[in-house]
């Protein structure tokens, strides 16, 4: 079920389809059809925007990408919770409760 | 060992 509350790692993560997106230099760069607006997801949110083609709680995405970077747990699970509610808040991303 | 890249905080820019 989609709810607006704060991520929790436990939640479903799902990318809208909406978007038309683009690799420029390592950096993914995104067009909202939905919103007309341009975006810049970088490269570290690119690699996120890439896990969420399968339906992916984020928990399993933070697990991921600390096999692949070097950084703090913690930190990962605030930054990445933090960058998908900035994405929620777009519209890129679609947030469910883990039934 | 796995060489593992090292961290950028991720950002959504609106350009």
């Amino acid at each position: 079920m989609l709810h607006t509350e704060t991520i929790q790692l436990s939640d479903l993560i799902m990318s809208c389809e909406q978007n038309i997106v683009s690799d420029m230099g390592g950096e993914k760069v995104m067009l909202s059809i939905r919103n007309g607006n341009y975006y810049n997801l970088g490269t570290t949110g690119g690699r996120i925007w890439d896990l969420l083609s399968e339906n992916i709680s984020a928990q399993q995405i933070v697990e991921q990408l600390l096999s692949e970077y070097d950084v703090d747990q913690r930190e990962c699970e605030q930054q990445v919770i933090s960058f998908l509610e900035q994405m929620r808040k777009e519209g890129l991303v679609l947030v469910a409760e883990k039934t | 060992n796995q060489v593992k890249k090292s961290w950028q905080q991720p950002a959504l820019e609106v350009l």
